[in-house]
């Protein structure tokens, strides 16, 4: 089935990037199922259920490219050590990237690219992530003296390094969370933008139990069977709580911005949890897709990431896709009336309802995004209608892939809307003040 | 007739000078004069530590680069203004001494390969409120002395030390009348643990009992330790940044002492040009994250005096 010619290309030097479709393992809660698998595991699994899903053994696929935020040195070969352990031909090349929770819309963006080009036929896009099994770094002092000690040649210069350990050095140096120019952590600068935008707690418990119910539903009505793949026991995502009420979320106490005072909104219930997973996604030019006789869900029309300046303070640390969105739809000649379905990542509910009343807000609109009046807003019933990151969890680099893979589902099933192809926008906020975002055409 | 040094005098020979000048002063009773010494020190064939700027950099969080952090600069040339000090003919003992204000411009890019003339003397001895204030001029120049790289005035008050014939300005306010501090949203949080002032220390060389440990801060009648002033203006000058490193400036001022541990909460907001939105500098305020007592404010600009 696979071909070793040079992919065809048609005269205008672009053709189209299709969404084959996806696999996931399902997210568990750090500590959970997932407590004692590796990055590497987590990814050989997810792997192996799309090449299993798509027949895909002793295949050579054209790359694979998938990252980890939180990645031991070890793993400095990652995607390609999971292709050497997955049932994929040992010839297919693969690639590590890594832009903080926007890895894997990056590598769909940049594999999709590749595809369009005519560099490769067929791509797997992919990313992982655990909490729990992440990589400790002994200190920087002790670092510095394990490296000396590594260069010293004689037995008295070793002995004298070895003397410089203190007992402060012997403590271990754990991933945190927080913005290295800034020391906040990402709750922290979103509860700032949250109190900001005047979001109010209710509104934010709402999306989250709209995300809970949304993504209870698509598991009731078998909407995930063809998405996900069972591993260690778990075949749904562990954070979903499909009971949940109002009541319940309203109970907890905020977690974030409590030096704010009353304005404190954000609890455990409406701010993603840490999240153990990978997801992966099989992209491919239509003529491959054909020759393999494989499903094309929707195109991957365009992609375009943003940043903001929130050292400064001009923006908040998650607001990037407010930018990023306008420009993206307005080189399209969309706008967000002509969207289908919003695929907006929920780091937080607050990220989510910031991002909406930025573009509902006059004033951005002029002087931020330089329109006549506000970006517009959007009917909320097309929001994250299978849920999102608040009930599945958010395992950072995986998250691209889930949303790529449910939003071109979604698309396919849904077909056409007044005469053209459904469309589907998908907004990723990233650490670093970074965001990356996408538009789907269903086929 | 200013005094040229051979090499870069040491700071913990210099501290031991002050703490001999000072119990000297004590048992003798002398009277302090009123005048500054009129003479400079200067140091010439000064260059940067290339492993100490590297370690500088990286205890303020940023990359280290051949270019020296305006920080480092402060601490390069710290021991030529400590000279000027512990000076016999100096009339305020140096041990105890508070730090209000420094102010630096920066006219070009200094390379850890330059080599450099530091040159440092007093001047503004007026009257304070609280004791008596003095200014101390840090001039670094080209090998040759002829370009001026970068200036730094930093602001010293004794504590109720009162020279004779020095008018004492009547405060603004009277204490206790401040205007209330209203923190406005953070953009930033520093953390930082009992060893901030000895991690500084081990970077600048300036191991001033005050900055070390709860024992030694004690000694000289604190209660705690405090972190460095110059830690907290190298660390939010290098969080601001300057889109033009050879030529900016920036300002700090102290509102109080920062004593350690301390979660310090810091909003910084730009300034940009109306007309085309060019930065044009950024204005800083640091405070207690619990108490919401305000710690320094300040602000970094583009371009230095002489080019605005």
């Amino acid at each position: 089935m696979s071909s070793t010619t040079a992919p065809f290309l048609p005269t205008n030097g672009i053709r189209k990037a299709v969404i084959v479709g996806g696999n996931r393992i399902p997210f568990a809660r750090t500590g959970g199922a997932y407590a004692h698998s590796s990055n590497q595991d987590m990814l050989t699994a997810a792997l192996d259920g799309l090449v299993a899903r798509f027949g895909l053994q002793d295949q050579e696929i054209g790359e694979v490219a998938a990252g980890a935020v939180l990645k031991h040195s070890r793993d400095f070969n990652l995607t390609r050590e999971a292709v050497l352990g997955s049932a994929l031909s040992a010839t297919t090349p693969a690639y590590d990237l890594q832009q903080a929770c926007a890895t894997g819309m990056e590598a769909v963006i940049g594999l999709s690219n590749k595809i369009k080009l005519g560099q490769i036929d067929s791509a797997i896009a992919g990313g992982v992530d655990s909490a729990s099994d992440a990589p400790i770094a002994v200190s920087e002092g002790l670092r510095a003296i394990l490296l000396d000690l590594n260069r010293a040649k004689t037995v008295p210069d070793k002995l004298k390094i070895l003397s410089r350990i203190r007992p402060k050095d012997l403590s271990p140096d754990a991933p945190n969370t927080g913005e290295p120019r800034t020391g906040l952590s990402m709750g922290e600068h979103q509860a700032l933008t949250t109190a900001q935008w005047k979001i109010s707690r209710e509104a934010q418990d709402q999306l989250a139990l709209a995300s809970h119910k949304n993504l209870a539903a698509a598991y009731d009505r078998h909407f995930f069977d063809d998405l996900i793949t069972p591993f260690r026991g778990l075949s749904r995502d562990s954070n979903l709580r499909a009971d949940s009420t109002l009541e319940k979320l309203a109970s907890l106490k905020p977690v974030f911005g409590r030096n704010l005072g009353n304005a404190a909104t954000m609890t455990a219930g409406n701010s993603t949890p840490l999240t153990d997973g990978a997801s992966t996604v099989l992209l491919a030019s239509e003529e491959w897709a054909q020759a393999n006789e494989l499903p094309m869900l929707a195109n991957v029309v365009d992609g375009e990431a943003a940043a903001v300046d929130f050292v400064h303070g001009k923006d908040g640390l998650l607001m990037a896709p407010a930018f990023a969105v306008p420009r993206m739809l307005a080189r399209n000649g969309l706008t967000l009336a002509d969207i289908d379905f919003f695929e907006i990542h929920e780091a937080f509910a607050g990220t989510v309802l910031s991002t909406l009343a930025a573009w509902e807000d006059e004033e951005f609109g002029k002087t931020r995004l330089g329109l006549d009046g506000a970006f517009g807003s959007i009917d909320r019933a097309k929001l994250n209608v299978n849920g999102s990151s608040l009930a599945a969890g958010h395992p950072f680099a995986a998250t691209g892939g889930r949303l790529v893979a449910t939003l071109a589902k979604m698309l396919h099933e849904r077909g056409h809307v007044d005469g053209r192809p459904a469309r589907g926008l998908i907004s990723v906020c990233a650490a670093g003040g970074q965001g990356v975002v996408a538009l789907l055409e269903a086929r | 007739m200013d005094h040229v040094l051979t090499e870069m005098p040491s700071l913990s020979k210099l501290y031991l000078n002050a703490a001999a000048t000072s119990a000297k002063q004590r048992l003798a009773r002398t009277t302090p004069t009123v005048a500054l010494p009129t003479k400079a020190v200067e140091v010439r064939g000064v260059t940067a530590d290339l492993a100490k700027v590297t370690q500088f950099a990286h205890l303020m969080g940023k990359p280290a680069r051949d270019v020296l952090p305006s920080g480092y600069i402060h601490a390069l040339a710290f021991p030529v203004a400590m000279s000027v000090m512990v000076d016999e003919d100096f009339p305020l003992p140096l041990l105890g001494m508070i730090h209000l204000r420094n102010q630096v411009e920066h006219f070009s890019m200094i390379l850890f390969t330059d080599v450099l003339t530091i040159r440092s003397w007093a001047r503004e001895l007026t009257g304070h409120r609280r004791g008596t204030q003095v200014q101390l001029v840090v001039e670094v120049r080209s090998d040759d002395g002829t370009r001026l790289l970068w200036r730094g005035v930093s602001t010293y008050l004794a504590k109720g030390i009162y020279l004779p014939g020095l008018d004492k300005p009547a405060p603004a306010q009277a204490p206790g009348e401040r205007a209330p501090f209203n923190p406005p949203a953070p953009t930033a949080q520093w953390q930082l643990g009992v060893d901030t002032g000895r991690a500084y220390a081990a970077v600048s060389g300036d191991f001033n009992p005050i900055h070390l440990s709860v024992l030694s801060a004690k000694a000289l009648g604190l209660r705690r330790s405090i972190a460095h002033g110059m830690y907290a203006a190298a660390r939010v000058v290098g969080d601001i940044g300057s889109p033009k490193p050879e030529g900016f400036s920036w300002d700090i001022s102290f509102d109080s002492p920062v004593f350690l541990p301390a979660t310090v909460s810091l909003h910084i907001a730009d300034t940009l040009a109306d007309d085309d939105g060019v930065w044009l500098g950024s204005e800083f305020t640091a405070w207690n994250a619990r108490s919401a007592k305000p710690y320094f404010h300040g602000s970094v600009t583009a371009g230095t005096a002489a080019t605005k």
